[in-house]
């Protein structure tokens, strides 16, 4: 190829790429050439952990050194496969992946290996051995949400159990480990058992379609993957008195956990039901941070640090004594014990709140919101 | 159904563009093919090399003989939502039947377990299709259920083992450095279909395809085509199920979902028309490498996340644009129309121009001395009783079991109020997507119409109720839009609907995400929320309101005048032109109409969970389909009530509402709701073909 082509070539795509305006050339070279290949833009969850991918990126330690691109696959992981190849063909260092599949990636996955690109997972898992993992292990998260929900029923009553998306790995080792925990308790009846796709519309219409031919009378408990907060909107429209509330173990969004702080607590921009109710729970969350984490983890494994394979990160776990509402949402702030945030601040109660690591304190609450990183 | 009338008015023009309309369209998607590849050789940093081209193939293999498959069945006059489900069967089958342990794994052995796996949901298909002569569309959807469930018993969660072999054979070189092995592959499928295309089995496809009467009258056996289309298609699934296993190397139940929509997709930009009878899989393979290299252009200009969907939606309809100008193309169309009518206007020769006198003959008043005998109620509504009367039995059978099982349910008013609830969405959907329905089309944008909805209107309103008031209008007028725009495509520009509607889905995605920044934001009023999910009585607000809504629908379907020129539509669009009814301004209000109704849906379900979230309204799509053909629609247009469609509502409903209170499995379920569906339907088959 001639060295006129060249030009050409690199002048149209310049023009192209700067009336996208998206890119930034200035010394790309030099900087570590690293992609985000997300699944699913449209839900909170996915939306946070880019915008704290993003924020790492953004960082001071990191600005200079990389050079981010992100895209998303859809629910496809045909296409996942795809831009993972044409990633490795554009020259990456390293590429960080929210798996759709932790097995359809794993040839492409090993192609990228071969070439020397790192892999690095978050949330989900690749099985394929020469990926890097980071997530929490969801078999624990199952186990230790069922033990409490047990603990607090003193081993008796009948529970509804609202699960997530069917035939993914993360429900499957949840439910199942939720179902052994259960299974050890005869007097723990499931009484009614939906699909809850993670989500808390779907949550409320399927909780609507149980409730149909049973009442909260009859229940006196429940698990969900994601739900919580909804149900205990439900029950208040039922009728029910905060003080009624029951037991629920489940997801750590926002909302469920404002409704964990005492009845009663200042919380600015509250509103009912998005307010302290002192709704018993325990709230546990695959924290949206592990993406942020897996760009560190894969900045460190291209500057030739050690880094190992498989990252599990500590469960985020809080109970109605461990709640504590944050006035800033400063990683500092975090770091001393705080894990919900004011409604005013986050206005929506669906996103999730377990944005805290120790290892990460280049990204707090405005990371999350807006994508921009600690100072 | 707008595209057919290119082939109906083509005149004898010499030019390029007179070629059949078939041949044209499958240049131009190679044309556009070609100009997409040379896109991606321009903007990629090196020129393409073997790799490249080896890697492209091997991406949009999987797709591109899948919807081959589809092809055959839409050529036909099909319809298969099956197609993604028999995917994943097929790599969930060959993941847990293969031994880990065993050296040497037969490769010929496999692919044919695939390609028969795939033959007998096929078979399964065209039994109902073709000798119990249910509509293709409900039948596929049934089986699309039935097989998820299968898929998961078989394996409920990503894992298993795919040999080697397989991956070495499929995706390795055909000739080393000169040809990858995805395309023989898939040249071999494209040259067995050429040779069935040329066989009588091929000419009676094509002839059931343009009308099954006239071929059933010249003597093709209609029914064995059919059955035996499924079957073939049910084949290639099969074939790419395997081609999955062999790429992925290991097994996912949900890996072949989200290929069904693509499919259509890659089906339509290849030339191929939906409701049969023209086009081929050649230009399929094609779009489905179009729709692929799509995706690598928008990575490789490293377009944000958020406008991905945009770019794609709105690169679809370019392609198809594209591929339909030439003289008779419908824009055009419309616009020597316009200018024709533009210069009656000046010379002052429009009918509204022309002086009014009554120019009607006259005719001697019959009916003047004896009063007419009215048809007795029965008689005259027997048809639109034998199509809705099995969704209500049905319905029936649902509650009964409910109670049998479940107790609680015919004596407990909550069961009724929480029926009506869960009702009211798909019942307003069922007018929209039902009045489409009725004039042939298909409004594949009511996901994102819905989600878009409930995005701006808890942002607008955010708890407020007096923000409501101007919300609540906006947010409609907002969703009319939509539709109208998804009507200007279908009707001015001759889109097809299915791509006009889900490029609109797409380009509606992109723009909830742009607006919300990923996480929207905002709740509902308390107002808003109180019609949703309070008391009034005994009864959520919500549901007088709904009663009137089924007044209401019933009226304009079946009193009103725009009621009867949607009939009319659907019976015979060449019909309803020629007796003077304005097709395209009715087909752009059903569109509009479609669009409102699913804006009011997506208020109303932020209503009832207090906020809103993106992907709300996915999982209403394939229900809202599937509602007005269980309630008794022809999805080819022109029959059904929309009380029928209501009994589809609850029928769906109530069964939901069964098996959520059950403690089955959800295979079990999926299995279950399927089933009954399919069982529904049977009792709606046409007595003769």
């Amino acid at each position: 190829m001639g060295i006129a082509t060249t030009i050409r070539r690199a002048t149209a795509f310049a023009c192209l790429a700067s009336s996208m305006a998206m890119i930034s050339h200035a010394d790309a070279a030099e900087k570590h050439k690293i992609f985000l290949s997300m699944s699913f833009i449209g839900n909170d969850w996915q939306a946070e952990a880019a915008n704290m991918v993003k924020a790492m990126a953004a960082h001071k330690n990191y600005a200079d050194k990389i050079d981010l691109q992100v895209q998303v696959a859809g629910p496809n992981a045909q296409r996942q496969i795809q831009q993972i190849n044409a990633m490795v063909q554009a020259g990456a260092e390293a590429i960080v992946i929210f798996p759709i599949s932790p097995t359809a990636l794993n040839q492409v996955v090993k192609n990228a290996c071969d070439k020397g690109v790192k892999v690095f997972a978050y949330d989900g898992e690749i099985t394929e051995p020469c990926a890097y993992n980071i997530a929490i292990d969801q078999e624990e998260a199952g186990r230790v949400t069922a033990e409490w929900l047990v603990k607090k029923l003193n081993g008796k009553g009948n529970i509804i159990a609202i699960t997530g998306v069917p035939g993914t790995s993360v429900d499957n080792l949840r439910t199942k480990a939720a179902k052994e925990v259960f299974a050890k308790h005869p007097d723990i009846k499931i009484v009614g058992e939906a699909v809850g796709m993670w989500s808390q519309a779907v949550a409320r219409t399927e909780l609507s379609k149980i409730l149909a031919t049973r009442n909260w009378d009859d229940i006196n408990g429940l698990w969900m993957q994601v739900g919580c907060f909804t149900a205990n909107s439900m029950q208040l429209e039922a009728g029910k008195k905060p003080e009624q509330l029951l037991p629920c173990a489940g997801e750590g969004s926002n909302g469920g956990r404002i409704q964990m702080l005492p009845a009663g607590t200042e919380a600015e921009g509250a509103t009912s039901p998005y307010a302290p109710l002192g709704a018993p729970r325990i709230s546990y969350a695959s924290p949206p941070y592990s993406g942020a984490l897996a760009l560190k983890l894969a900045v460190d494994a291209i500057e030739g640090k050690d880094v190992a394979k498989k990252t599990v990160l500590p469960l985020p776990l809080v109970t109605n004594e461990t709640i504590k509402l944050c006035q800033e949402g400063t990683w500092q702030e975090m770091k001393d014990g705080c894990n919900a945030f004011k409604p005013s601040i986050v206005s929506n109660p669906g996103w999730f709140a377990s944005i805290f690591s120790d290892k990460t304190p280049e990204i707090g609450l405005n990371a999350a919101l807006v994508g921009q990183p600690e100072n | 159904m707008t595209m057919m009338t290119s082939s109906a008015t083509s005149r004898h023009w010499t030019s390029l563009f007179s070629m059949s309309p078939e041949r044209r369209s499958v240049l131009i998607a190679i044309g556009v093919f070609l100009g997409l590849l040379a896109v991606v050789d321009f903007i990629s940093s090196g020129p393409l090399s073997y790799f490249d081209i080896s890697f492209l193939s091997s991406g949009g293999a999987t797709s591109a003989i899948a919807a081959i498959g589809q092809t055959i069945v839409i050529l036909s006059g099909g319809f298969d939502l099956s197609a993604g489900a028999v995917i994943s069967l097929v790599n969930v089958v060959l993941a847990q039947g293969m031994d880990p342990a065993a050296a040497q794994t037969s490769v010929l052995y496999w692919t044919c377990v695939g390609i028969g796996v795939g033959m007998l949901t096929g078979a399964f298909n065209g039994v109902f299709i073709a000798f119990f002569r249910l509509q293709p569309i409900v039948v596929t959807l049934s089986t699309m259920f039935i097989i998820q469930g299968l898929t998961l018993l078989v394996m409920d969660k990503p894992g298993g083992f795919v040999a080697p072999d397989l991956g070495t054979f499929y995706l390795g070189d055909a000739i080393p450095g000169w040809l990858p092995m995805p395309l023989v592959v898939i040249g071999v499928v494209l040259l067995a279909w050429l040779w069935l295309k040329n066989t009588r089995f091929g000419t009676a496809i094509y002839a059931v395809g343009s009308d099954p009467d006239a071929a059933a009258a010249i003597g093709v056996r209609v029914k064995i085509t059919k059955f035996l289309v499924y079957v073939i298609a049910g084949g290639c699934y099969g074939l790419a199920g395997v081609f999955i296993s062999a790429q992925t190397g290991s097994a996912d139940p949900l890996v072949g979902n989200p290929l069904l929509l693509s499919m259509f997709a890659a089906v339509v930009v290849g030339g191929t028309r939906l409701g049969g009878g023209r086009g081929g899989p050649l230009g399929t393979v094609f779009g489905a490498y179009i729709l692929m290299m799509v995706v690598n252009i928008l990575l490789v200009l490293n377009v944000s996340a958020y406008y991905s969907t945009i770019a794609e939606g709105t690169i679809l309809i370019l392609a198809v644009l594209a591929g339909s100008i030439s003289y008779s193309s419908t824009f055009a169309r419309q616009l020597r129309g316009a200018q024709a009518q533009f210069s009656a206007w000046r010379q002052g020769l429009l009918p509204s121009q022309l002086d009014r006198t009554d120019r009607r003959m006259k005719m001697p008043s019959l009916a003047a001395g004896k009063p007419a005998v009215a048809a007795s109620f029965l008689s005259r509504n027997s048809e639109t009783i034998r199509y809705a009367l099995p969704a209500y039995l049905c319905l029936i059978a649902v509650i009964v079991v409910t109670q049998f099982w479940l107790g609680r349910a015919i004596l407990n008013p909550t069961y009724w109020n929480s029926l009506a609830v869960l009702s009211t969405f798909l019942a307003i959907l069922a007018l929209g997507q039902g009045t489409v329905i009725l004039t042939g089309g298909l409004d594949l944008s009511v996901p994102w119409t819905i989600g878009i909805s409930g995005i701006l209107l808890a942002g607008i309103v955010n708890g407020s109720d007096a923000a409501l008031i101007y919300a609540l209008p906006a947010v409609l007028l907002i969703a009319c839009v939509i539709g109208l725009i998804n009507g200007i495509g279908i009707v001015v520009l001759g889109i097809s609907p299915i791509v006009m509607t889900l490029a609109m889905n797409g380009i509606l995605q992109g723009f909830a995400l742009v607006y919300s920044q990923g996480t929207p934001a905002g709740f509902a009023s308390p107002m808003l929320r109180w019609f949703m999910t309070g008391k009034l009585w005994t009864v959520t607000p919500v549901v007088p309101f709904m009663v009137l809504f089924v007044v209401a629908a019933v009226l304009l379907l079946g009193r009103t005048a725009f009621g009867r020129r949607v009939y009319g539509i659907g019976n015979g669009l060449r019909a309803a032109q020629l007796s003077g009814i304005a097709v395209g301004r009715t087909l752009i209000l059903v569109y509009v109409l479609s669009g409102l109704c699913a804006g009011l849906v997506g208020v109303l379900l932020t209503g009832f969970s207090g906020q809103a979230s993106l992907g709300m309204g996915d999982d209403y799509l394939l229900p809202s389909i599937a509602v007005v053909v269980v309630g008794g629609a022809l999805i080819t247009g022109g029959r059904g009530h929309y009380l029928g469609m209501l009994g589809g509502v609850l029928l769906l409903t109530a069964l939901q509402m069964f098996l959520a209170g059950t403690t089955l499995p959800y295979a079990t379920r999926a299995i279950l709701f399927g089933l009954v569906v399919l069982g529904a339907v049977m009792a709606l088959r046409e007595k003769r073909a």
